[in-house]
């Protein structure tokens, strides 16, 4: 789901940056404060968990592989802004010493995966929570990686329309390959993830859990 | 019950651990064959479409394309021995030939190695450390006030 650097043209790559930027300022303030330090090591922990899961490639049919990207779980305990912050730190080291994804494509990846797609996990969690909690969770974590693909391939398929030599496949093709595995592989298994990790969690009774 | 889903999802996982869904590349010197194609008085086939099948599989062509804009068709081998080679032009001509891939240069590709394991190592430890730093800054400020 990283878009790699080169895919994306600077009429993409700047306007991404200059609604993120304010938005990481904002989730850095809110989060990282001064009251934030009990809840520092949870939330260290499950985005070292986010990194690691989002380097276990799970193959799909038509020789490529999805992945999860395990974010839904802190913005459902902590709100999607952190989550947004917690996914672009991965999403930059993941750039910097692994080759995945890209520097100039950074925010982009990040309001897709970090932002939009949490974003939608936590609003559905949120609504669906008091009628069934393990549901709503399970559901959440769906949702958010079907809106997290779903961004990226409009994203790519805008590229594709405004200079197609940057991102030469189609909408409807990348469209295809982005959201077929995540509808029917990689949304279950982020569901499953993040609903046992929530109960662990909740069972664990960490200090600094939300 | 928790525990044995979360056991059963981690053995689901397990095959594909340690993997990383990047692109990555690696130049390897020596390991490719090149063949250039063109015509009696020196001009390439340029642009070109080709196939090119393996002697380990003479059904599914091992590569397809276009050759460059001097006439080169460069392919990495998995096995030496004979490949047929097949050029065809727009107008008509071409080349179906066999080429002697010699043993030197036939092999498989090298697996992922170690790099592929620490590589998540490595990312837990950066991460684990910036959020030690962050923490460390935020006890000492909180000791302070």
């Amino acid at each position: 789901m990283h878009v790699p650097d080169g895919f994306l043209s600077p009429a993409i790559t700047l306007p991404a940056y200059a609604v993120a930027a304010p938005l990481w300022a904002l989730a850095a303030r809110r989060h990282l404060g001064r009251d934030a330090a009990d809840a520092l090591p949870v939330v260290g922990a499950l985005t070292a968990l986010a990194f690691v899961v989002q380097t276990i490639a799970i193959p799909v049919p038509g020789g490529t592989s999805t992945h999860l990207v395990g974010v839904t779980l802190l913005a459902i305990l902590y709100g999607p802004l952190l989550a947004f912050l917690c996914e672009s730190l991965v999403l930059l080291l993941q750039a910097l010493f692994f080759g995945a994804g890209g520097v100039t494509v950074l925010a982009v990846n990040a309001l897709a995966m970090g932002l939009l797609g949490p974003l939608a996990g936590w609003a559905v969690h949120r609504l669906l929570r008091r009628r069934a909690g393990r549901a709503a969770a399970f559901l959440g974590a769906w949702v958010s990686m079907q809106v997290a693909a779903g961004a990226v391939a409009l994203v790519l398929g805008l590229q594709h329309r405004v200079a197609p030599e940057y991102f030469p496949v189609p909408f409807a093709v990348s469209a295809t390959a982005l959201l077929a595995p995540s509808l029917a592989v990689t949304g279950l298994v982020e569901g499953l993830y993040t609903v046992l990790a929530l109960a662990l969690l909740r069972r664990a009774d960490l200090r600094g859990l939300a | 019950m928790i525990r044995a889903a979360a056991l059963a999802l981690a053995l689901a996982l397990a095959p594909g651990a340690a993997r990383g869904h990047e692109v990555l590349h690696e130049l390897a010197p020596g390991h490719a064959a090149g063949l250039r194609v063109y015509y009696a008085d020196g001009e390439p086939l340029a642009y070109q479409a080709y196939e090119l099948w393996s002697p380990s599989d003479p059904r599914v062509p091992w590569q397809k394309g276009r050759t460059d804009r001097a006439g080169w068709i460069a392919f990495v081998p998995d096995v030496p021995g004979a490949w047929r080679v097949k050029v065809v032009d727009a107008g008509g001509h071409g080349l179906d030939a066999m080429v002697q891939v010699p043993a030197a240069q036939g092999g498989p590709p090298a697996g992922p190695g170690a790099g592929f394991v620490l590589r998540p190592l490595l990312g837990v430890a950066v991460i684990a450390a910036i959020f030690a730093a962050l923490f460390a800054w935020q006890r000492r400020k909180g000791a302070r006030s």
